[in-house]
């Protein structure tokens, strides 16, 4: 399960969004705090540590831990509804333009490098070059994609100004700017060559011109990912000292411009290959912080019960829903897929697969619940609940043309009927729901399955070439309008986005999986596109979104694409023996990786 | 006629001789009788113990991963199912997987192993170095390449190719035998005589082997049910809840038993389960081996 949070990090991480918002300057100076000792934790975002990986935050398998060694210009929040809302992080401010044009962003005044270079504009500007090669949200190079980065622009020694491509615009530019690592040009400039603006300015049109200088770009993007520095130099509140196949020890970075509040003295990572090395890790107390593991009841107990730990709980913008592939049938039949709804109980399902970790769905609205009721007000109340109802399910079965013989449920023409579910191995919780969820579609007469995929990126590839009935799919990836409804009614369900037009494919092609149909007659709203709509939120401001959310929603909730089985919590584990100052419950930092909460000031050593 | 009477009358005569042998040598330790019980037991289970259970066994979601009691014997686990019950349903797959696996390693590596030492020259060339390059090939990782592309839903499939991994070790080791019994006088009076190979190999070279043989299929449903159950542990074949190697691993990546006691009867059960099977098979074998090796008899 922790590969699943880290695709649920991953994930919640890539849903860049925009909006506008101001930042806060973080003062350098700060009254003591220091004095900590040794601060221990894991990595859940990559399991296995590289004692060879680079200190290079773009590189897969680095040694570059996001908030200790790597700096990004800032922290996005998850807001539950504004994607554009950051915590300070080399960016000490920035001013997002009323239209979204632009963002100005002001660099922390006292701002470092290990090696004590100050932090420039012209860091800023390298850094935003170098994601450029690798890159996707603002820093794309796909002609005509939404919120891009037109011209990057130094300002003075301590501000950069970064202008949108409005031909395009998405309120996703800000954050998909600011969400950006940082890392010294004097240590990185050689990767670029002379020319490199000039070239990344016409690799964004189109012709054989610019399809050779996207290649050039990509080909510098491979040297990026895979540029191993002499030596770790950060500007964030560690350095890596030394890394084995057990640890990765980091010490704490004198220049950090805030270094007067980081508590540890040392960070070190230890390393995992599963779950169960976590649980054991934290029921001995060994560590002080850790993100979320999947784990059952009695594991949990036996964590809880360990000396000075302590569970904080927050919300976590991702929901997991049983989707399915319309394409095959029976369930190109809404009233099926209705009648799955009902027969499922869903607390009970969440109650066996993520009893700590989960809320079981109030309804299915392709919206997390807590979202939603900023999203939706009062008309949240008014969705289908699909509360667990046989009677319901049976008579939505019947309405299919399905048949009952000898308590069997078959396909109209009298075939059997088996409903497969696919999980990846290794994704725990998955597997127990959908063990679960098998047991109580047999015991009311659906034949069901479980089958496992090899792992995680075989199980995305054979879902998209189209080979599974239904398979368990991330949806409601928050805080951006455009990216809750995507999941749905995106690429994955035949509508693609290029250049701001929107396109659809049939059913088996370009990635369209779900095979919804195109257009729905949906009750109290009429007809609907749902990708047409989906993709309006890409530009649309939050009151604009909301009548197109409420759309959306009661499309999601009439059409079933997929039942939405659990809302996840974002479930972090710390251990106070040796460290207080922990976020509150319900703390938006704990959508944040625990470096971060240190290099704000948050941590401090137990006195 | 009285020749042919008085032959049959020779060979029910040896045959009690042999009957009542294995009864003395079985005597003689009562583990050996204890091994037999095991395994008419596991046969029993494999063959009968799922009728005695429901399609879809019985669960609980409120007692998820329960410690042993009296209601379940060894627990539940994480849906709410009694452990030995899970045991017994699962048993079918895992026995019927390492008794196919068992007979196409004894007879597809017999059979090469006699052949090609009782043959020797050319054809002996050739079978040997394939057995070597199927020596070579490292099982494991193959499996793990094969159960992406193959679902091994049925036990036969499991137990085919588990097999066709496993009869290089049998054909080396019967080749080596054949070539010592080869010379004896009895075959070299057979081939003086001109008899046909196939006869010289199934009539007179196999039943010296059988022993051999027996002992070797014994040990390779251990060794399948080990291969499979492994697999299943890792988490590399696709799922089925209804098989040993499954049940370890749900017990330990997915309900803790190795961090909290509670699960401990859903790890203890499958591995009970094995341990009595190679248990089991362990004594027969050393029955086996006294009572087709008459030097170790203690007349």
């Amino acid at each position: 399960m922790k590969r699943l949070a880290a695709v649920v990090a991953l994930l919640g991480l890539a849903t860049a969004t925009a909006a506008c918002s101001g930042g806060s300057t973080n003062k350098s100076s700060g009254s003591g705090g220091g004095g900590g000792g040794l601060f221990t934790t894991i990595d859940v975002n990559r399991p296995g540590i590289d004692a060879s990986g680079p200190a290079n935050p773009w590189a897969p398998k680095g040694n570059s831990f996001i908030g200790y060694n790597a700096m990004k210009l800032g922290w996005v929040k998850n807001h539950l509804t504004d994607p554009n809302q950051f915590y300070p992080g080399i960016a000490a401010s920035w001013e997002i333009a009323p239209d979204n044009s632009s963002v100005t962003i002001h660099i922390q005044p006292n701002a470092k490098w290990s090696d004590g270079k100050p932090v420039t504009a012209e860091d800023v500007k390298l850094s935003l070059g170098l994601a450029s090669t690798t890159g996707s949200t603002a820093f794309a190079i796909t002609p005509g994609a939404a919120g891009v980065a037109a011209d990057v622009q130094v300002v003075d020694d301590k501000t950069v100004k970064v202008s949108q491509d409005m031909k395009n615009p998405s309120m996703k530019f800000a954050r998909g700017v600011m969400d950006n690592w940082v890392v010294p040009a004097h240590v990185w400039s050689s990767l670029l060559p002379a020319d490199f603006w000039d070239k990344l300015k016409a690799s964004r049109s189109t012709g054989a011109e610019a399809d050779k200088d996207r290649e050039e770009i990509l080909a510098i993007g491979q040297k990026v990912l895979a540029f191993a520095p002499p030596k770790d130099v950060s500007a964030g509140p560690f350095t890596l000292e030394r890394v084995n196949p057990g640890e990765a020890l980091l010490v704490k970075n004198k220049n950090f411009y805030n270094a007067a509040q980081v508590a540890p003295a040392q960070v070190k990572f230890l390393n995992y290959s599963g779950n169960e090395q976590i649980w054991n890790y934290l029921s001995a107390g060994k560590l002080d912080h850790s993100g979320f593991v999947a784990a059952p009841t009695d594991v949990m107990t036996r964590i809880k019960n360990a000396p000075g730990s302590q569970l904080i709980k927050g919300f976590s913008p991702v929901a997991v829903g049983l989707a399915f592939n319309q394409a095959k049938k029976p369930y190109d039949n809404v009233h099926v897929r209705r009648g799955l709804a009902y027969l499922i109980d869903r607390d009970q399902v969440t109650k066996v697969a993520s009893p700590e970790g989960g809320i079981a769905a109030v309804t299915t609205s392709g919206i997390h619940q807590k979202p939603a009721q900023e999203w939706l007000g009062s008309e949240l109340s008014t969705l289908e609940p699909y509360k667990h109802d046989v009677a319901k399910a049976e008579a939505e079965f019947k309405q299919a043309g399905l048949q009952k013989k000898n308590g069997k449920w078959t396909l109209a023409d009298g075939t059997p009927w088996k409903f497969s579910m696919h999980a990846p191995a290794g994704f725990s919780d998955w597997i127990s729901a959908q063990e679960n969820i098998k047991s109580q579609l047999i015991e009311n007469g659906v034949d069901a399955e479980v089958v496992t995929v090899a792992d995680y990126p075989v199980y995305l590839e054979e879902i998209a070439a189209g080979k599974y009935d239904a398979g368990f799919w991330l949806m409601a990836l928050g805080p951006a309008p455009y990216d809750i409804f995507q999941r749905l009614y995106g690429a994955s369900n035949g509508w693609t986005n290029v250049a701001g037009k929107v396109a659809h494919s049939a059913p088996g092609k370009g990635g369209n999986w779900m095979g919804s149909a195109e257009e729905i007659d949906v009750q109290g709203v009429g007809k609907v596109n749902p990708g047409e709509l989906t993709a309006k939120l890409n530009a649309a401001t939050a009151d604009q979104a909301k009548p197109i959310m409420l759309q959306l929603a009661k499309t999601a909730n009439q059409d079933l694409p997929a039942i939405q089985l659990w809302d996840y919590v974002n479930t972090q584990f710390t251990n106070t023996s040796r460290f207080t100052g922990w976020p509150e419950q319900d703390s938006d930092l704990l959508r944040l990786p625990a470096g971060v909460w240190i290099q704000l000031g948050l941590i401090k050593a137990k006195q | 006629m009285s020749v042919l009477l008085e032959s049959s009358s020779t060979s029910a005569t040896m045959r009690r001789n042999f009957w009542a042998g294995v009864w003395r040598v079985m005597k003689r330790k009562p583990s050996r009788m204890v091994g037999v019980v095991l395994i008419l037991g596991f046969v029993f289970m494999g063959v009968f113990g799922p009728m005695f259970y429901p399609a879809q066994l019985d669960r609980d979601p409120n007692a998820i991963t329960r410690p042993p009691s009296w209601e379940h014997w060894l627990g539940t686990d994480d849906q709410g199912r009694d452990v030995i019950a899970l045991v017994v349903t699962g048993s079918r797959y895992v026995l019927l997987a390492a008794l196919v696996t068992a007979v196409i390693t004894v007879v597809v590596g017999a059979g090469i192993g006699l052949f090609s030492g009782f043959k020797r020259g050319r054809w002996d060339n050739v079978l040997m170095r394939l057995t070597d390059m199927k020596l070579t090939i490292p099982g494991l990782p193959l499996l793990l390449v094969l159960s992406t592309v193959w679902k091994f839903s049925s036990a036969v499939q499991m137990g085919l190719v588990l097999g066709l991994l496993s009869w290089g070790g049998v054909a080396r080791a019967v080749r080596s035998q054949t070539l010592s019994l080869r010379e004896r006088g009895f075959i070299e009076a057979a081939r003086g005589l001109g008899l046909s190979t196939t006869h010289i190999v199934s009539k007179e070279l196999l039943p010296s082997m059988a022993p051999y043989i027996a002992m070797n299929m014994l040990i390779a449903v251990t060794g399948g049910v080990y291969a499979q159950v492994g697999l299943f542990f890792l988490g590399v074949l696709p799922y089925e809840s209804n098989n040993w190697g499954q049940m370890l691993n749900t017990a330990v990546f997915r309900s803790g038993a190795l961090t909290v006691p509670s699960a401990l009867g859903f790890l203890i059960g499958p591995l009970l389960a094995i341990l009595l099977l190679t248990l089991a098979i362990v004594l027969v074998v050393d029955a086996m081996d006294e009572i087709f090796n008459p030097r170790l008899r203690e007349e």
